[in-house]
């Protein structure tokens, strides 16, 4: 046989031709290549030349290295994290739904008929993936960008990007950008190869522009059957899986839950009296982004804000596969829940778990039993299996059983007068252990309750009919007596007590098989309390608690179970006991008890007690006087006790006695300073495990052992926090812990930066990380470092302490009850819509100014205006609001602005619920969907919030004065009464014609301001001004001010939760729309109408010079008195006769003046001439010389051409 | 737009305390029957100034009370701080009173606090100034506060009933939030400090204390230094007055204070005296020292990384660093820390984890922060 295999020849290895992985290896050798060609290339030739130029390259080089750096967030989430949510979007028809059910199929082998809601599927060994469809409205857009981890944005190839996508992308980056993956559709419509990709290639590029260049763009080629091609959906997936989540600031801040289920749980009776009552819903889902404490507010998306009525973590009903070392899932692994698409195979209710089990699936009907036994034998029997076939075997139904048992209350011990069969009983009290080998009955499905085991042989056991093996799901519950019991670690304290040794038996044993359906059953409580953390330590951690909590109840004596045969654990347990004691009574006395004292009745007793010895002085004193003197003696339980941090201990020591400063003698430096430190060491031990070192040495007298106390390594377990002795040891483990994670934290974005880029840069930044980045790692280690510090802190608490201190951790299943919730969201619900639940952190409800910084989208056609409506989403809210606008001058002052600026950020001021600085924003005007444009009306982030508005707008106020003295003036109609002049006294004024003044105070009466007729009160709002110089009365006074606008303090939660789905949300519309639908036209001002502007020419009235001046003027300042003449004057009148000699004279000028205009009129002409030849000359020339340039030009291009020619020909060839 | 939630308390008991927690934690609250049962009902006047000192740095602050001033109706606002502020305290509760909620609220203000105080500096009943500008400073920066721009300044001095002193407090703002501390390592004691302050009364006085108080240290430890202060003139407020406060600081850098102040008492506590003509009897000053010097050594003797003075403080600052755990160890648990562990629950939804270290007698206490921000701040 081994030779045959010798010979044997083994196909050969054959690499790859094709495909990413042959370009990878061929890439690989590329590179080798040129790293080799690089060393033989002459290092000095690439050496810097100048140091300017080094220093330059290197301070870029550096500025890019730290612009890559982030700020390291602490990741405060321990145990598995909830799934990862893919958001699948895209325009309708487009192939979402299709694309999630292939891969549904892809990873659970299952048709899913239907997608509605959120489908959970475990995808790997350490990862579920959870896919939601996003609705096509903006507002379910919205509530699934707030969720996603992943968004898939499904694109139409043979159509091109629509506008939902680029939507949805900006919607994204407003409430923290989750990581995105374009998937390209639809691209079998393409008949040309060719054109196909350029279309890639296009559509790639535009879709880089939007998010970064290299994000990732999927190509599905097309259908197959209706489906998606396995191999390229096989690669999605892939895509998916090495998906990284990246904290996001709002989110990890959080708490939030994607609901996967929705139930109405309100009383029957109620829905029936009145269908529209407020209805009690569950909302059950995966608890994201932080911890979550049980006071939490919380706000349901489109709905508003409640508190919870209750909290409660389940199992998770989509568990990852149980560590066991092998490489993938098996099928039985492959779990799937998706309760509103109406599959897979479980149901978690609080108190219940329903299971579907298929026909096929199951292999040990009570028919082969016998058989199967036979060929397995008992040994390897599923524990679930024997389960189900103890629940088969029972013989009584329900009621009957209920009639046949009675409530036990106070012993734990079977039923004396209990009349099942003995087999029966034996079976029910030692629920978990395996020993019990009855198997027999035959019902496929079982509804196991498994909250309370012990209620089991109380209350009812289901029991399957025998004859209903055709019906392969069919479901029953075993019902659960105890319906008060909400809160299961918390009022179940002492059934969990008795539990819990049971529990852990059967979680072990559990663990070893590994099946799904049983294991999550019967470990449901603890699943929900030790958050499925697996493995022995847990059990450790399981022993420790039930030690603190039974020992929790004092007046139970000890349980059988706890005592075990070894005496001297026994006797630890009495230390911890003890210890734990002290520990819960401390809790109690601060939290428990004495908070719950009514003070009321502590009063009515000091009353009563005051009536007896009431003597007669006391009648006379308040109530309060007598109380207080009580009071005095009592302490502090008065609610009007003074307030005083100061604890006055009244009885001080006398210092100089030898036993008391022996006993601080040690606090001081003088003192041990060994026992000092001892001291130290004790309380480290102390706060780790329950052990206790004063109480921990001893010698048991019987057995003459000495015990000495040991550190808590046993309790801690886990290998990764072993307890340290001293601080010292500690704080170096847990900074070698921090460290290596550092390293790997490091080691890991060192990689990616090599996937990132292969630039030759990258050795440079390695360069600078290691020395330059010393700021940053001390950051980052401290942060690992408080990390540690947290876990290692939380880890030594009981679950139901650690739930109280911390919250319920992230990823763990709730189920969150709500009252009060309207009827409509019952009666609407839309499972294709998610319905997204957000906590509310500290502050965030109460309502105030919130001031933003806004910018309109650029795709938004319109600008903006101040005081229209618009709907914004911030934080888990989304509500209409009215803003205004504004901007900030120099001075620091916010001026109102009427429209939004075109291409800048605005201060944007509205009322509304409170959300923190820096949380993004996003308004829309219009939710209807059939709207064409861009719906994105703005985005912008919150800057700060405020209960002050301190928006500013210009106010113009007008005067004309009523009297004027020199250069004072009565100004009125400036201001309506002398109140508001007092107001604004000392203000500056200023007239049309520029005269500047001031404001001074109101006019008096005797000043020019007496009524007009007598019994008239003095007009009020006339204010006294002066000026630099006198203004005439035709002036018009201003007075420029800036008064404060008021922000309308009006906001409306979009509740579209509350309405049908497909009707569109109606809020308060803008001025804009009322017009249009009443037509009515817009209000017109006649003084806003610009007009020519017309101005009279000023007349101005003639000089009067008094005629004392006038006399007093040399004669030629005088104005000569010269009346206006009707008849030309006598010179201009008369005729001139002259004589011979002169008109010769006259007529020898005229000759000579003649003659000289005609010589000038020739030579003009002669010179016109001129130059008209010249200029034709010139235009001769200048078409010559461009015919010239022409030519040339012609020939230099001719010349180029055939030279261009020439030099392809030769490249040709 | 809905109706705000009024969280309903009853009685004045630690008002202060839950007027800042209310502040902080933007929670309304209604407190009814305060003092009602009481010869002299409805707020006190130093409770009145509290509010008025909240209305002074929060911007948009509610506060109604009724007319026999039994019930309080407190709407709190956005905290802003500022700079020049000014408040009288009055005369019925020393400006410890109102110190200790200031440094809080300034912790998450807008701008940075600086604040102009006038009462009472010293007084038996609350921690003076001295401690708060040795010690209470100083807690902070196990918190991640820093150091600059935390200060207080004592101008002038004034011991009750008369008062007349003037301090100026200033507090940083946290940029974000705090960090959680882990401050369990309580050290041994390497030096004492102290100051003593007298006004209006003899120098040689605040000497004589400090003899009498190293008196008592001698047997522990050497290094022991108490300086003096003595006011006189306008400095030294209206009325006489001396005290002392002493401070033991650690190896681990904790700081144990414990203080007392000797003086008239006030005029409303003078009737009790009434029968007597003369003024009573001050105690005298080397009694002072060495009482003092024994309370310091029975909040040492307690261990813990504060006093028994500053649990309140302690808790509350846990209460509100980020999620983070924070794990401190004081002595005994104090009425007062426990009701300040209460109503940080109530508040703030925290619950810490109250562990007794029998081998020390002291207490660890864990707790899971709160997780405030400080939001008021302006992100530009």
């Amino acid at each position: 046989m081994s030779s045959g295999d010798k010979e044997q020849s083994h196909k050969a290895h054959r690499s790859r031709q094709t495909g990413a992985s042959a370009k990878k290896k061929s890439d690989k050798k590329r590179n080798q290549e040129s790293s080799d060609a690089e060393k033989k290339q002459n290092p000095k030739a690439f050496a810097f030349s100048s140091s300017a130029k080094a220093k330059r390259l290197q301070s870029r080089a550096s500025e890019k290295e730290q612009r890559r750096l982030h700020i390291p967030t602490i990741d405060r989430s321990t145990g598995e994290p909830a799934p990862f949510v893919v958001v699948v979007h895209g325009p309708p028809k487009v192939g979402k739904s299709l694309l999630i059910k292939c891969l549904v199929k892809h990873y659970t082998k299952q048709n899913l008929p239907e997608v509605r809601g959120p489908i959970t599927v475990v995808s790997g060994k350490q990862k579920r993936v959870q896919f939601v469809e996003c609705p096509n409205d903006i507002n379910g857009m919205i509530d699934a960008a707030k969720v996603a981890d992943l968004a898939l944005l499904l694109v139409d190839g043979s159509y091109g990007f629509e506008m939902e996508t680029f939507e949805f992308l900006n919607i994204m980056s407003v409430h923290g950008f989750p990581k995105v993956m374009g998937v390209l559709n639809h691209l079998d419509k393409f008949k040309d190869v060719k054109k196909l990709r350029k279309t890639k290639q296009r559509l790639k590029h535009r879709f880089w522009a939007e998010i970064k260049d290299g994000a990732k763009l999927f190509y599905l080629s097309g259908l197959i059957h209706g489906k998606y091609p396995k191999r390229e959906v096989h690669n999605l997936a892939r895509f998916i899986s090495v998906m990284k989540d990246h904290p996001l600031s709002w989110r990890s801040l959080h708490p939030y839950i994607l609901a996967d289920r929705f139930e109405d749980v309100t009383p029957p009776e109620r829905v029936h009296g009145d269908g529209k009552c407020d209805r009690n819903i569950t909302l059950y889902g995966y608890l994201r982004g932080c911890n979550m404490k049980r006071g939490t507010k919380v706000h349901i998306a489109g709905v508003g804000d409640f508190s919870l009525a209750g909290v409660t973590g389940l199992a998770d009903p989509c568990p990852l596969p149980s560590a066991a070392k092998k490489r993938g899932l098996r099928d039985k692994e492959k779990l799937f829940y998706a309760p509103m698409s109406g599959l897979g195979d479980l149901l978690y209710d609080k108190d219940a778990v329903y299971i579907n089990i298929n026909d096929h699936l199951v292999q040990f009907s009570k028919v082969d039993d016998e058989n199967s036994a036979a060929n397995r034998g008992g040994k390897d029997r599923d524990v679930g299996e024997v389960l189900v076939k103890t629940l088969q075997s029972t013989r009584f139904s329900i009621d009957e059983k209920l009639e046949q048992s009675f409530i036990n209350l106070f012993s734990r011990k079977p039923p004396m007068s209990s009349e099942n069969s003995s087999a029966e009983d034996n079976m029910l009290n030692q629920f978990g252990s395996i020993t019990s080998e009855m198997q027999s009955g035959q019902g496929q499905t079982c509804i196991l309750d498994q909250k309370d085991n012990d209620h089991m042989d109380g209350s009812g056991v289901a029991e399957s009919d025998e004859g209903e093996d055709e019906d392969p799901r069919k479901e029953i519950e075993l019902d659960d007596s105890d319906d008060n019991n909400n809160y299961a670690w918390e009022d179940n304290q002492e059934d969990d007590d008795q539990l819990d040794p049971f529990n852990r038996d059967l979680k072990e044993e559990i663990e070893f098989h590994g099946g799904r359906l049983r294991r999550k059953v019967i470990s449901h409580k603890y699943g929900d309390r030790a958050g499925l953390e697996d493995s022995e330590e847990d059990d450790m951690d399981d022993h420790l608690a039930d030690g603190s909590e039974s020992s929790g109840d004092s007046g139970e004596d000890l349980d059988s179970d706890m005592e075990t045969d070894n005496a001297s654990k026994w006797k630890e347990s009495l230390f911890e006991r003890t210890l734990s004691r002290q520990n819960v009574n401390l809790m109690q006395l601060v939290y428990g008890q004495s908070a719950s004292k009514s003070t009321a009745s502590m009063r009515e007793a000091h009353d009563s007690s005051d009536s007896d010895d009431g003597s007669d002085e006391d009648f006379f004193k308040p109530k309060g006087e007598r109380e207080k003197k009580l009071n005095d003696k009592l302490g502090h339980d008065d609610i009007n006790a003074e307030d005083c941090s100061k604890f006055v201990s009244i009885q001080l020591k006398d210092w100089s006695d030898e036993d008391l400063i022996r006993s601080i003698r040690d606090r001081f430096v003088t003192g041990d300073w060994s026992k000092a430190a001892r001291r130290g060491q004790a309380t480290d031990d102390d706060d780790g495990g329950d052990d206790e070192p004063v109480y921990g040495d001893f010698e048991d007298l019987e057995t003459g052992e000495v015990y000495r106390s040991e550190p808590a390594d046993n309790f801690e377990g886990n290998e990764n926090f072993p307890k340290g002795d001293d601080p010292e040891v500690e704080d170096r483990r847990l900074k070698k812990l921090a460290l290596r994670a550092k390293f790997d934290a490091t080691y890991d974005e060192s990689e990616l930066s090599d996937e990132e880029n292969h630039k030759s840069t990258e050795k440079f930044n390695r360069h600078q990380t290691s020395d330059g980045g010393g700021y940053f790692d001390k950051l980052k280690e401290e942060v690992e470092l408080r990390r540690q510090m947290n876990i290692s802190e939380l880890n030594d608490l009981d679950e139901a302490t650690r739930i109280e201190v911390e919250g319920f951790k992230v990823g763990t299943y709730l189920r969150l009850e709500i009252h009060d919730v309207p009827y409509e969201i019952v009666e609407y619900f839309d499972p294709c819509h998610p319905i997204l639940l957000g906590g509310i952190g500290l502050g965030e409800e109460n309502v105030g100014y919130m001031q933003a910084q806004l910018k309109r989208h650029r795709w938004h056609k319109k600008v903006l205006k101040t005081r229209d409506p618009l709907i914004v989403s911030v934080g888990w809210r989304r509500y209409q609001t009215v803003p205004i606008y504004a901007i900030e001058d120099r001075n620091g002052r916010y001026r109102m602005l009427k429209y939004t600026p075109e291409h800048m950020h605005c201060f944007a001021m509205f009322w509304g619920p409170l959300a923190p600085p820096k949380t993004g924003i996003l308004a829309v005007q219009n939710l209807s969907n059939n709207q064409a444009a861009f719906r994105i009306t703005a985005t912008g982030w919150v800057q700060e919030f405020n209960h002050a508005a301190r928006i500013m707008k210009k106010i113009k106020l007008v005067g004309y004065p009523c009297k004027i003295f020199k250069k004072t003036a009565l100004i009125k109609d400036m201001f309506t009464s002398d109140l508001e002049i007092a107001r604004f006294e000392g203000a500056a004024v200023r007239t049309v014609s520029g005269i500047r003044g001031q404001v001074k105070k109101a006019a008096k009466a005797e000043l020019g301001n007496q009524p007009k007729r007598r019994g008239e009160s003095v007009k009020e709002g006339i204010a006294r001004c002066t000026f630099e110089d006198r203004i005439l009365m035709s002036d018009i006074v201003f007075l420029r001010a800036w008064t404060q606008v008021d922000i309308p303090h009006f906001y409306y939660p979009v509740s579209t939760s509350l309405q049908p789905r497909d009707q569109v949300w109606k809020g308060m519309k803008t001025v804009a729309e009322l017009r249009r639908e009443n037509s009515i036209p817009i209000p017109h001002n006649k003084d806003s109408v610009y007009q020519p502007i017309e101005r009279k020419l000023r007349k101005f009235n003639p000089l009067v010079i008094p005629s004392k001046l006038q006399a007093a003027l040399p004669f030629s300042s005088k104005p000569k008195n010269t009346p206006k003449q009707r008849r030309p004057p006598l010179e201009n009148r008369r005729a001139v006769v002259m004589e011979p000699h002169e008109r010769k004279i006259h007529a020898l000028v005229q000759h000579l003046q003649l003659i000289k205009n005609e010589k000038m009129k020739k030579r003009k002409l002669k010179e016109q001439e001129k130059r008209k030849a010249h200029e034709a000359e010139m235009a001769k020339n200048e078409q010559l010389s461009k015919k010239r340039q022409r030519e040339e030009r012609r020939e230099r291009y001719r010349e180029q051409d055939k030279q261009k020619r020439r030099t392809r020909r030769k490249l040709g060839a | 737009m809905g109706k705000t939630a009024y969280m309903r308390l009853k009685g004045s008991h630690h008002l202060r305390q839950r007027l800042v927690l209310a502040t902080l934690s933007a929670n309304p609250i209604v407190v009814e029957e305060i003092r009602a049962d009481d010869s002299s009902p409805g707020l006190r006047t130093h409770e009145a100034s509290l509010l008025r000192l909240l209305e002074k740095v929060s911007d948009d602050c509610t506060v109604e009370i009724n007319e026999t001033g039994t019930k309080l109706r407190y709407k709190p606002g956005v905290l802003i701080g500022g700079k020049h502020l000014v408040h009288d305290c009055g005369l019925s509760r020393s400006i410890g009173y109102f110190l200790e909620p200031l440094i809080l609220l300034g912790l998450f203000g807008k701008k940075p606090l600086s604040i102009r105080l006038k009462g009472i500096t010293n007084d038996s009943k609350d921690p003076s100034v001295d401690t708060f500008r040795t010690t209470t400073l100083h807690m902070l920066k196990h918190f991640g506060v820093p150091l600059e721009g935390l200060e207080l300044k004592i101008e002038s001095r004034g011991a009750p009933p008369l008062g007349g002193g003037e301090v100026v407090l200033g507090v940083p703002i946290v940029p974000n939030t705090l960090s959680a501390a882990h401050w369990i390592d309580e050290g041994m004691i390497k030096s004492i400090r102290g100051v003593t302050f007298s006004t209006r009364v003899s120098p040689q006085i605040g000497n004589r204390m400090i003899y009498a108080a190293r008196g008592v240290f001698n047997r522990f430890i050497p290094d022991v230094h108490i300086f003096t202060d003595h006011r006189s003139g306008p400095s030294g407020g209206r009325s006489p007055g001396y005290g002392i406060s002493l401070v033991a600081e650690t190896t681990s850098g904790c700081l144990i204070s414990a203080d007392t102040t000797v003086s008239y008492p006030k005029a409303d506590e003078m009737e009790e005296f009434e029968d007597s003509d003369e003024k009573p009897e001050l105690m005298p000053p080397e009694d002072v020292g060495v009482q003092v010097a024994s309370m310091l050594l029975g909040e040492i003797e307690q261990g813990g990384v504060v006093d028994s003075t500053h649990q309140g403080l302690l808790f509350l600052l846990c209460a509100l660093c980020p999620p983070d755990v924070s794990k401190v160890r004081v002595g005994k648990l104090t009425p007062y820390g426990i009701e300040t562990l209460r109503n940080i629950r109530d508040f703030l939804g925290v619950k810490f984890v109250i562990k007794p270290d029998p081998t020390t007698n002291t207490v660890i206490l864990k707790c899971v922060g709160s997780g405030m921000k400080n939001l008021s701040r302006k992100i530009s």
